[in-house]
Formats: structure tokens, sequence, C-alpha cells
């Protein structure tokens, strides 16, 4: 199969997502007062609503209706005033009622988008950038249209098409088949503590391009629905799900392909990952002169492919019609308001903040917004350093950016709060590397000794004896030994061999047992052997 | 001792405040009269005695504190409900075999508040299977037979509630109404039959047919009797969002109506008498009931309803498409029957569902799936929703002129077993009861006497604006000035009475 970069050579990715949030932080299920928990024991938070049993009906929960109304306004969608709830037609047994209460035509938010900044690497899969310059944008009509350059990448405008309010079906569990499958299993176990949960869908039009588009959506969007606090999204648990539309076309075709729904995606790398292999899969059908079928495709992680799980030969009929049990909805200008006045400071906004107030990079600041555990750390170690904060604020967000996530990348379990990395810590450490008094090597030594000895840094510095020596007095006496012992390597370096620097100092920073300012032997290195 | 079976919620009220008898001896009555009569009624699918008994001592507990007026309206009365009401610990099967061994876990607020309310539940209620039906003849458990002639339907799908009252074997009894079920049987076995206005009580509990059709009322022998039931069970409820909070007097009501209802206009519309199908006995006491209210001081005026005739079409689109997404619950992996041992679930559902739903619903749910389906939806649901519209607004433009409307509550009177077997010519029962249901106003049935033809009872229909309920209690108290409190049915009146 070929590679990514070099199918989208010839082809066009159209992605579409469907995104499903569980309201999460809401006290109760959707349609009946139940207990939102997870991890329950089965059926423990159920009553004859959620139950479906006969005659229950439904009342809906007025603070789910503020959570989605955030989550348009969060999202520059429209909110519908009036709107009404729908009846979706279907028999499963993880839905009790065996129809699912959604939303019809008119959801409560609608023609939304977001703005994704995409640089690195992944801004190198979009090909169709040709010769813009930084701010200019694809001219109307081709397929970079709604990309505008920027200095380290591009910015794509992604429309969403609407985001509208349902409920989450149950938990089916298969007994007697391998790893929990339904094939081969004896029977099946339904657990109704997750059905009636508060579930927002929002559905992007199909304006990405590349995996690294959709994934990076799918990041923003999370940071936005964590920053407004309505689910905890974690695509582990299932609390963020998120289903991907795919289809190619030819470069420079304007109709759409045949699409597959790609299921399973559940953490950032396999909605890339699974992307990228069903457009390569894609590709090798078409260029082969193959047929792709509408179906529904499920990535599967350690296999690194996508397999069928069902060939949709028609559409479904789900037989969607008003919920007569629920009165339609009208929202006020004073509800509307009331929610947006809620709105706190979104990541987008705190990114150009950081940029005006503590003059951070672009880059730094759009990734240092990336996680709330960041954010939190960046603002405590800024209120921390006062009056530094301007001047610590670059080597603070270089701290967050690469140590830090690297840690939480690294151990998923590794709680940056709870740690024994303080803000006030983390100013002391960067302190001493801004004073000079460690090197930025020694600064990592510190900081893994911080997590794992919880001392401060100044305590650790001590005790270790590495303080850095930025004594000219005492790193010129070294000097002049390691020249003095050495006087081939010194003929050499004045023949020309300019390389050798990095001897002189090894064997100064040996001799200084790691503790000189390499800066500073770097320098005084340079002027005596000059001389 | 006189007949306590044959006594209205008031003398009930009075007897017990003034020791005349127990509410224990009123619980025992009705259980009597059950066990004697039901036999040849069928109106009872099950009975609840200990219920019943626990019930009447609460009672008597609080006369013997002389607190019987804090118990509620319904104190000592003994009431009953339709199969389709959940009641915990009874079975609730709404006549059907797809929930024969389906035992409520939970309790309707209807029921409750008839229970808190101080009534004594003597147990539970024939119906047509799912409410489906016009005679209570599509019951899986057989049909209930009119008091009246036992030869003869009891009309439906209330069925067993309207019998239950007119047999004597209960003062006050619930049904529920999606397109006549409570008006037509009234008329059926001359007996007060009431459909509030969608939204005076909680349909929580009441296993849906038609969720935006159906309201739960009372079926009794006096209007007073059915007005202490409304006090009883109206009202918000904060697990019906469809509920409203009104606080209606209809006791007084009644007051007023029955002493004069002078400077009331009543309506009468011409397109309903001049109907096909209405048979001249019912036209005849239309007209003579016309007159009775004129005599009683009302002004008579002519309104039109010119979307009349679409109400039974828009009806059995709604209906149905409503029916098949409520029912589509019933598919035997929670509860209710279950055919195990198929290979896939599909094979599960259809054999279970082939086997517990009967005829007339295994229709409806068709009919519902298909006018629901991608590509018909457009045909017959979204028209028959525009209809629904022309049809409220017709009945708001008539109540401009009027305070109450006066109609046949059913073409005829009752019929024979098994003499109607054609389901289109069923439908058209409802001709005069569907409409009010489609708008979502109040309507109830009033008897007023016996048919020229038939001899069989007769009952009206007032309809009233949307939650001014109290207007058509107030016509309907006038009504039975006129033509005096209905009775039990002759057949069960003479026995057991004053011995």
């Amino acid at each position: 199969m070929k590679k990514l970069e070099e199918v989208l050579r010839d082809w066009e990715a159209v992605i579409g997502l469907e995104i499903h949030a569980e309201l999460t932080t809401l006290e109760t299920k959707m349609f009946c007062g139940c207990k939102l928990e997870f991890g329950a024991a089965p059926n423990t938070h159920t009553c004859p609503v959620c139950l479906g049993l006969p005659g229950a009906l439904p009342v809906p929960n007025k603070a789910a209706i503020e959570s989605i109304v955030l989550a348009g306004l969060a999202t520059n969608c429209d909110i519908e005033k009036h709107s009404m709830f729908y009846r979706k037609n279907y028999m499963y047994p993880d839905m009790a009622k065996n129809f699912q209460t959604t939303q019809g035509p008119i959801a409560f938010c609608m023609r939304g988008h977001l703005d994704l900044e995409v640089d690195g690497a992944g801004a190198k899969e979009r090909i169709d950038l040709g010769d813009l310059k930084p701010g200019e944008s694809g001219a109307p009509g081709t397929t970079a249209a709604n990309v505008t350059r920027t200095e380290d990448g591009y910015v794509a405008h992604v429309g969403i098409t609407r985001i509208h309010m349902e409920e989450d079906a149950g938990k089916m569990v298969h007994i007697g088949g391998g790893e929990g499958r339904i094939a081969g299993a004896t029977h099946s176990l339904v657990d109704y503590n997750r059905a009636g949960t508060p579930l927002i869908e929002l559905v992007t039009e199909p304006d990405l391009r590349t995996p690294e588009e959709a994934r990076l959506f799918m990041q923003k969007l999370r940071q936005i629905y964590l920053a407004i606090g309505i689910s905890d999204c974690s695509m582990e648990e299932g609390s963020l799900r998120c289903d991907g539309n795919v289809s190619l076309r030819r470069r420079g075709s304007t109709e759409f392909g045949t699409k597959t729904e790609l299921k399973n995606m559940n953490s950032f790398k396999n909605l890339h990952d699974g992307l990228a292999y069903e457009i390569c899969r894609q590709a090798e059908v078409l260029e082969e002169g193959g047929i792709i079928y509408q179906e529904t495709r499920h990535w599967d992680p350690s296999a690194k492919r996508t397999i069928v799980m069902r060939v949709k030969e028609t559409a479904d009929d789900y037989r969607l019609f008003p919920e007569p049990d629920l009165a339609p909805y009208d929202l006020s200008d004073e509800f509307i308001e009331g929610v947006r006045a809620k709105l706190p400071e979104l990541p987008d906004q705190k990114a150009a903040r950081y940029q005006r107030d503590f003059g951070l990079s672009a880059y730094d600041a759009r990734h240092l917004v990336e996680h709330r555990a960041t954010v939190r750390f960046f603002e405590a170690c800024m209120d921390e350093a006062a009056d530094d904060a301007g001047k610590l604020a670059k080597p603070v967000a270089n701290l967050a950016i690469n140590d830090l996530t690297a840690l939480m990348n690294a151990d998923a379990s590794f709680d940056l709060e709870e740690s024994a990395l303080t803000p006030a810590r983390a100013v002391q450490l960067i302190k001493l590397v801004a004073e000079d008094a460690i090197s930025s090597k020694q600064a990592k030594e510190v900081l893994s000794a911080v997590l794992d000895e919880d001392k401060d840094p100044e305590a650790i510095v001590e005790e270790r004896g590495m303080k850095q020596v930025s004594d000219t007095g005492a790193i010129e006496a070294v000097v002049d030994a390691v020249i003095a012992a050495n006087p081939d390597e010194v003929a050499r370096y004045k023949d020309g061999n300019q390389k050798l620097i990095g001897f002189f100092v090894g064997q100064c920073m040996k001799e200084m047992r790691g503790q000189g300012n390499p800066k500073l032997i770097n320098q005084l290195l340079a002027q005596k052997l000059a001389e | 001792m006189p007949d306590i079976m044959q006594m209205g919620v008031r003398q009930i009220r009075e007897g017990l405040a003034e020791g005349e008898f127990s509410a224990r001896e009123v619980a025992r009555a009705a259980l009597d009269a059950i066990a004697e009569r039901d036999g040849s009624v069928h109106a009872f699918l099950e009975i609840t005695e200990s219920q019943a008994l626990e019930a009447a001592d609460r009672v008597d507990a609080a006369a013997a504190q002389r607190a019987l007026d804090e118990l509620g309206p319904l104190a000592g009365v003994p009431v009953a409900f339709k199969d389709n009401m959940n009641q915990e610990g009874t079975h609730t099967t709404c006549s059907s075999r797809m929930l024969e061994s389906y035992v409520s876990p939970y309790t309707a607020t209807c029921v409750q508040r008839a229970i808190d309310a101080g009534g004594i539940p003597l147990g539970k209620l024939n119906m047509d299977e799912f409410a489906f039906g016009s005679s209570t003849e599509t019951s899986a458990f057989g049909p209930t037979r009119n008091p009246w002639d036992l030869e003869r339907v009891p009309g439906g799908s209330s069925g067993g509630s309207a019998a239950a009252v007119a047999a004597g074997m209960a003062c006050v009894t619930l049904g529920s109404d999606t397109g006549g079920s409570i008006r037509q049987p009234a008329s059926f076995c001359g007996v007060v039959g009431v459909k509030p206005t969608y939204g005076m009580v909680s349909r929580y509990g009441v296993v849906a047919f038609g969720s935006s059709l159906d309201q739960v009322g009372p079926f009794a022998r006096s209007v007073e009797d059915a007005a202490w039931a409304l006090q009883a069970i109206c009202g918000h409820d904060p697990r019906d969002c469809t509920s409203q909070d009104l606080d209606i007097d209809f006791l007084s009501a009644v007051r007023e109506g029955a002493q004069s209802i002078r400077g009331m206009r009543v309506g009468i519309v011409k397109e309903f008498l001049e109907a096909k199908g209405l048979s001249d006995e019912v036209r005849e006491k239309i007209q003579e009931a016309t007159g009775k209210l004129c005599d009683a001081g009302a002004e008579i005026v002519e309104v039109q309803l010119p979307h009349a005739d679409a109400a039974i079409s828009a009806y059995y689109v709604l209906g149905p498409c409503e029916a098949f997404s409520n029912l589509a619950r019933f598919d035997s992996v929670r509860y209710g029957l279950a055919d195990h041992g198929h290979k896939d679930l599909s094979g599960q559902y259809e054999a279970s569902r082939a086997a517990g739903f009967g005829a007339e619903a295994k229709r409806r749910i068709l009919l519902g799936s298909y006018l629901l389906s991608a590509g018909v939806y457009d045909t017959y649901y979204y028209p028959a929703q525009q209809v629904r519209t022309l049809i409220t607004r017709d009945y708001v433009q008539a109540f401009e002129k009027c305070d109450a409307i006066l109609a046949p509550a059913s073409p005829r009177t009752a019929f024979k077993f098994g003499e109607i077997s054609d389901p289109a010519q069923m439908y058209l029962s409802d001709i005069f009861t569907v409409p009010i249901n489609i708008a979502g106003n109040g309507g109830m049935t009033v008897p007023v006497g016996l048919g020229s033809q038939t001899g069989l009872p007769v009952g009206v229909q007032i309809i009233a604006p949307q939650f001014k309920d109290a207007n058509m209690l107030r016509v309907a108290a006038a009504l039975e000035q006129a033509y005096g409190t209905a009775s039990v049915a002759p057949e069960f009146a003479g026995e057991k009475a004053g011995e």
C-alpha cells in the first residue's frame, strides 16, 4: 500500500466527523433523576424512565440544555430558539424504549465553525497550499479555499453543521464468546446505568482534508469542552467518541466519492492513524479499478487496519417523528444571554492573551493551551513569579510544553497538580537556570529529582553539590590546566580542526564534575586557544 | 342499612362521618358486589382485596380521629383502575398476552392520587388490548359485558371502567381516552365519563397509546362524583412535563350548574347532527337535550367546525404512528412475554411479538410503522399534523361564540358482540369523540335517558374550551338536573338493595 503523502498527491481526501460527548459533569441523566456515575455496579442507577418501563415519561434535564447551548456558543454556532426532540425508532436491547430521544432537522446549535492552526510535520499532509504566502488564503473555488497560510503552517476554517442533544444507550456485555465479542456468545447482558446519559453530538461539514486536521479538530474540540466544563472528555472511557466519514476524489474533481464510516478511533493517535489507513486503502482499491462500498468499518489499532463491520445497502429508516411526550423548546434571549455570560475564557482567547501579556510566541501559546493541566500550571507559575513573570514566561512555557507534556504523554496516570512539582518549585528551578546557577542540562536532573524525592530544587542542588560554577577565576584555572595537559590537541586545533573545541569543553566539564558554566567555559577556551 | 353500592361520594362521606357505616364495610360491600356480579359482567381482571382493606382501615383510622376531611375527596370511596394504569404490586396487562405476567414495580400518579385521596382500590379493569378498540372485544382475556344488556358490548376501550360503575361494583373508576375511550363507553353504559383537557391529569404510569392524545379521566354515576374524582386526580405532576398547574374548583362548578346556567352559551354543530351514521334516537336525544338546556337558561348558538370530517383520517394516522413507537418497548427483553430459544435477536423479537400482540394491536403497529417510513411520512404524518392544527383552530374559533358545545358522544347505542367486524366500521364509532383528542379539549358524556328505538342508554357529549373544564361540568350538572342522576343498571340495582 502506498504511503499517505504519496496518496494525497493524487487524491483529495474528504473527511467529516461525528463527535459524541457525554455530559459527564451533570448530576443526573437526560430524562430522569438517576445519578450519572461511571463504573457503578450494573443496573444500580436505573428507574422506570431509563429502563423504558410501560407508562414512564421523560422529563428533560434543564442543566443539559444549558450545557449544549454553552457548547454551541463556544463553537460559534447559531443557537436555535425553537427546536424539538424527536424519536429515532430502532430496536436493540441496549435502547430500553426501542427509540432514542434525539433532535430533528433543527438542533439546538446550528452552523458553527472552528479554526484549526496546523503546524509542524502535520502541516505537510496538506499539499495544496502551493505558493500561498503567510496571511494569504486559497482562492475561492479551489481546494485550499478554507485555508490561510501562516509562518509555521496554516489555519483551516472547518464548518460545524450542528450540535444536537440526545440520550445514550445502555451497555451490552456478551458472555461466552471470545473477548466479550458477540460472535460465539451464548448470551448477552445489558447494563442500563449508561442508558439516558445526556449526550451531545457534533457533526462537522466535510471540510477536513487530512488525518492531521481531523486529529486537531478533535483535540481542539476536547480543549473547548474541557474549558467549558461540560464533560470529562475521556476517549478511553468513551465519554468522548468520534466516528469519521471519509471518501476520496481525484485531485481537481469536485464530485464526492463514496464514503465509508470509521469507528473505534478512541484516541487522537487512533483517529489519525485510522483515517490515514482508510485513505490509503481506498486509494489502492480505486487505483486497482475497484469500487468503494458504503460501509461501516472498524479500526483495529493492533492490526493497523480497518475491517468491515456492516454494509449499508440502503439508508437506515429510523422513522423519525416529533417526540409527543416533550413539548417543543423555546429558548428565551434571557436564557441564551445568561448562558453566554457563563462562558469562560476559551483556549484560543487564552493563547492570544498569553502572547499579549507574556510575550509568548504563537506556537508556544497554542501548545500551552492544549492541556488544562499545563494551562493551570503556567498560570500558577506566573502568579508565583509575580514581577518576574514577563522574564520567566518563556522558560516556564518551555518546561510545560516540552518536559511536562512528555511526562504526561509517557504516563497517563501522571497528575501534574498532584505531583511534587509545585508552581513555587518550578519557578525556583527556572530561576536557578536563569541565574546561571545550574545548566539547563542539570535542570532536567533536578526536575526528575524534585518529582522523585519531593524536595525543593534548591535543596537538591545543595545536596548534590550541583551548583554551577560561574566564577571566572575558577574556570580559567581549569581551562589553563586542560590546555597545558593536551598539547597535541591544541596543536591540531590551531591547525584548523575547530571541532576539537568539544573535546576541550568535555575535559573542562569532567574536571569540574559537570558543574562549570558551559557558556563561560566555551568563551574562555575559544579565547585562550586563539592566543 | 341502605345499599352502599348505589351511593355517591357525598353519601359515603356523610355515612362515614356520622358513623353510619365504616370504610371496611364499604370495602366489604364492594368486594361482595364484585364477587356476585362480575361473573356475568367481567369488568375486573384483578381484584386487590388486601389493598382495599388496608386502605379502608386507613380511612377508618382517620374517621376515628375525626380527620376525614383531611384525607381527601375520595375518602372511603370504592375505586378501580383501568388495567393500563400501573399500581405497584398489581398486574398491569393492558388486556394483552404480552403483559399477562407483568407486575408493576411502581404506581401511576393518577392511581396514587386516587389512593392518597382516600379511595379504596378494588382492582384493575378490563379494556381493549392496549386501548385499541371501541368495544372491549379485543381484550386478550375475554370481553366485558354491558350491564344494561349482557348480550351487548360496554363500549371501549375503557369498557371495564364503565361497566364496573354501571353495575354498581365501584363508585368511581378511572379510564383513559385517546379517541373516545372514556366518553363512548360511558354513553353505552349510561354513566358519566370525563375526558379532561389534555394536560389536566398526569399520564405518568399510564401505559401510553397515543402520547399526544391520551388523557386520564373518571367514570361515575353522577356529575358531582366525577367532580370529586377530578378534584383528586387533576394537577401538575413533575414526572409528566405535559401536565399543567391549574387550580379548578370542579365541585363549585357542579353546584352552580345544578342551580342555573343562565347566560351560558351552548354551541350546536350542524355538521355533527347531519353526520352520516348518526342514529335517529341519538339525534332525537340531542335535540331534546338542547331544549332542556334552553329551559335551564342557556343561550343556544350554532357554531361551525369546518374540518370536523378530516378528524378521523388524521386520528388514524397520528394514533398508530405514536402507538407503533410506544409499543416498540414490548420486545421480550426486559419484561413481558418472551419466546426464547431462537438463533438470533430478531427471531426472538418476531416470535414474542407475534405471540404477544392481538390482531388489532398488530394492525396499528404495522400501520404506524408504514406511515412513518421514509417517503410515506410526508404524505400522511405531516398532513395529519397540519389537519390537527386546523381542527384545533376550529375549536378555538367556535369557542369565541360559545362556552361549551353539545354533541353526540357516539353515533348509536351499544351494539351486540361481533356485530361490527370490519375495523374501518368500528373506527367510525369514534367519529364524535376523536376530534376532541386531536384538538386537546376537554369533553364529557352525560346520560340523557334511554333511546326511543333500542331502549338502551344514550349519552350526550359536552365539550369545553381548553382548560375550561369547569364549563362542561356546569352544563353537565344542568342536564343532570333535567334528566335525573344515573343509577345502577336495572339488572344490578335490585339485588342486595335494602337487605
